[in-house]
């Protein structure tokens, strides 16, 4: 369970981050986002990640808990990746 | 000179570092990168080496449960008194939630008609008795030939495992230093642009599994840091008791002594396991290694397991061999040694609970698709600047089709090493051996065939061959043996129905990649270049040669 929490807060962590990125919010928008909503994508991601970090190392300790936030936080980043690479496959065969 | 994006401008600040340092790694990650590959994939491989070793030896049935360790560690214990009396030393990895046997090492009381003077083997947990399955390596040959590779001495294996993964940890030094937008680009892909989706996808692999691979490169050093740096070993360890000092810091070791000469009876190897439950967890035992079994002086130590803990420096509770009674119980190391012990569990990861495993494997993985596309993009990257690419040098050729061997051929290999223990025939003398020379066998095949073949039709026909063997191999389990994957899934017996899945979704991965490469054309754009001068680089794979 804790596992799963993990990968979704990864997940989440990385998602926002990607759509602070000016590259993305073009690619995903189609324009920049104000920057202050860039600033929360950035802050939300960021307390993603460190919340799947905490809970990793509440239960499991900090040898374990790193351990497995690094191998989520790989885990997330490709599936983040991978998911706004598919996103922007299909957007552009559609338009 | 071909026009620049915005991306590719570069900058007049710090370019002479970044062009030496991306230098430095193209030719070291190419140097050494079909090593690398094999390392990497067969590595990633070992993380589930003791299930791959379960699927290999398919007559030993299915363990839903692990076994009483402390009943299986005496039924073992009284075999071994009979197979080899008079052994000076044994040891036994006890079955655990990864293993469905015993695995014995002994040393023999003298040397064997074939001059070793050790034996070992696997052992039934329900009978005691050697198992009766087929000779095989088992996952052990994958986990062997990532770092000492085969056919050689151990040590020269080792040594070229080292210098490999030197090699490794300057390019991805220096990969970083060359990578210089690595936050801007980090979710950065762009799709049909030729070499940058190459340098895309790399970057993607290399950034994403970063901190894994700096730890497994270094952290694969130090496996093996007494051997390649040995002097100061050398200068602080002098007399023999310093030595086995040492030798009890970093591995289960006892005080051998010596053999009083008088016999007696072991006590019991049960009670003494039952202790060691008791302490760390009923199937939470590693080990059982026993000096002078049978004599008056006899030792046993027990081992913790390592499940759920990060170093792999030895705990052990060590026993009076006659009388069964508590010597010592040690639970911890010195720093230096405990630092080698946390960096050579973070290593072999056998600390990991099931899906830590997996992010191993999944991460580890990443790590092998970095070394790929590296190795596809030094040629990508150069074929466009060919005068003529139908007919390109030498070494672009060597690279080239050293590629198509190091990648698509390794996949044919490894495929075939699995259909291979289930084909052989099991009373074929020196059948282990045999498994390990089908697997070289068929990679030697690949490459001759990557050199005879245009490179196009050679990677395409190598994936689509890994493809179908690998995709085939569910059904050739289920034609060979009696554990086919619905009985698999219905018994719930996942270290078969993984491997079985597994091998299909790896089939599917090289069928993508196998259609991608057919159907790739060179871009008018493209092709039009290359009539004139360079051309773009391809997808997965340079034109045919």
């Amino acid at each position: 369970m804790s596992h799963l929490v993990a990968l979704v807060l990864c997940v989440a962590g990385f998602g926002g981050l990607a759509l602070a990125t000016d590259r993305q919010q073009h690619a995903v928008f189609g324009r920049a986002l104000p920057e202050g909503v860039t600033y929360g994508l950035r802050i939300a991601g960021a307390a993603a990640l460190l919340l799947a970090l905490g809970s990793l190392v509440v239960r499991q300790g900090w040898g374990l808990g790193l351990v497995m936030f690094s191998g989520h936080t790989s885990l997330a980043s490709g599936l983040v990746h991978a998911t706004l690479i598919g996103y922007s496959r299909l957007h552009s065969s559609t338009r | 000179m071909s026009r620049r994006t915005p991306d590719e401008e570069p900058r007049l600040t710090g370019r002479g570092i970044r062009q030496s340092m991306s230098d430095l790694h193209s030719w070291a990650g190419l140097l050494c990168g079909w090593i690398l590959y094999a390392m990497f994939l067969t590595g990633t491989v070992s993380y589930f080496k003791d299930e791959l070793s379960q699927w290999m030896r398919p007559e030993l049935p299915y363990q839903a449960q692990v076994p009483d360790q402390a009943a299986v560690a005496q039924r073992v214990a009284d075999e071994l008194g009979t197979l080899v009396p008079g052994s000076p030393q044994w040891s036994l990895r006890l079955p655990d939630a990864r293993n469905n046997s015993v695995y014995a090492f002994w040393r023999s009381p003298a040397r064997s008609a074939d001059g070793r003077g050790f034996g070992e083997g696997q052992f039934d947990p329900a009978t005691g008795r050697k198992v009766a399955s087929r000779d095989t390596l088992g996952g052990d040959f994958f986990f062997r030939f990532h770092f000492q590779f085969h056919y050689m001495s151990a040590l020269w294996g080792r040594w070229i495992a080292g210098v490999a993964a030197m090699f490794m940890l300057v390019a991805i030094v220096s990969g970083v230093i060359t990578h210089k937008k690595i936050f801007t680009d980090f979710f950065t892909f762009r799709w049909g642009k030729g070499q940058r989706s190459w340098l895309d996808a790399h970057n993607a692999f290399s950034v994403f599994g970063l901190p894994f691979h700096l730890m497994i490169t270094y952290t694969g050093l130090v496996t093996l840091m007494a051997m390649y740096v040995p002097w100061g070993e050398r200068a602080a360890i002098k007399t023999p008791a310093e030595r086995q000092q040492l030798s009890a810091e970093l591995s289960v070791f006892i005080q051998p002594g010596r053999p009083s000469g008088q016999p007696a009876p072991l006590a019991s190897v049960e009670d003494m396991v039952r202790q060691a439950q008791a302490r760390w967890g009923r199937d939470n035992v590693g080990r059982v290694t026993a000096v002078h079994p049978g004599d008056a002086a006899a030792r046993v130590a027990v081992s913790r397991g390592e499940a759920g803990r990060l170093s792999m420096s030895p705990q052990i509770m060590e026993f009076e061999g006659t009388t069964g009674r508590l010597l010592a119980v040690r639970e911890s190391v010195g720093p230096a040694a405990e630092v080698r012990g946390v960096l050579y569990g973070l290593h072999l990861g056998r600390f990991s609970d099931a899906v830590t495993r997996w992010l191993y494997f999944l991460v580890s993985f990443g790590g092998t698709a970095m070394v790929g596309t590296g190795l596809v993009m030094w040629t990508v990257k150069r074929r466009q600047k060919l005068p003529d690419p139908s007919r390109p040098y030498l070494g672009f050729r060597l690279v080239e089709r050293l590629n198509i061997a190091a990648i698509a051929g390794l996949s044919i290999a490894m495929a075939a090493f699995l259909w291979a223990n289930r084909l052989l025939p099991l009373e074929l003398p020196r059948r282990a051996d045999w498994e390990i020379h089908v697997f070289f066998i068929v990679w030697a095949s690949a490459l001759a065939h990557a050199i005879l073949r245009p490179a196009k039709g050679a990677w395409v026909e190598q994936l689509w061959t890994a493809a179908a063997l690998l995709a085939l191999v569910p059904l050739l389990n289920a034609v060979t043996t009696q554990r086919p994957l619905w009985r698999s899934l219905a018994q719930g017996d996942w270290i078969f129905a993984g491997t079985d899945l597994l091998c299909l979704a790896l089939a599917a991965l090289h069928a993508v990649l196998a259609l991608r490469t057919a159907r790739y054309r060179p871009s008018p754009r493209a092709a039009g270049r290359a009539r004139g001068g360079p051309v773009a680089g391809g997808k997965l794979i340079e034109e045919g040669a």
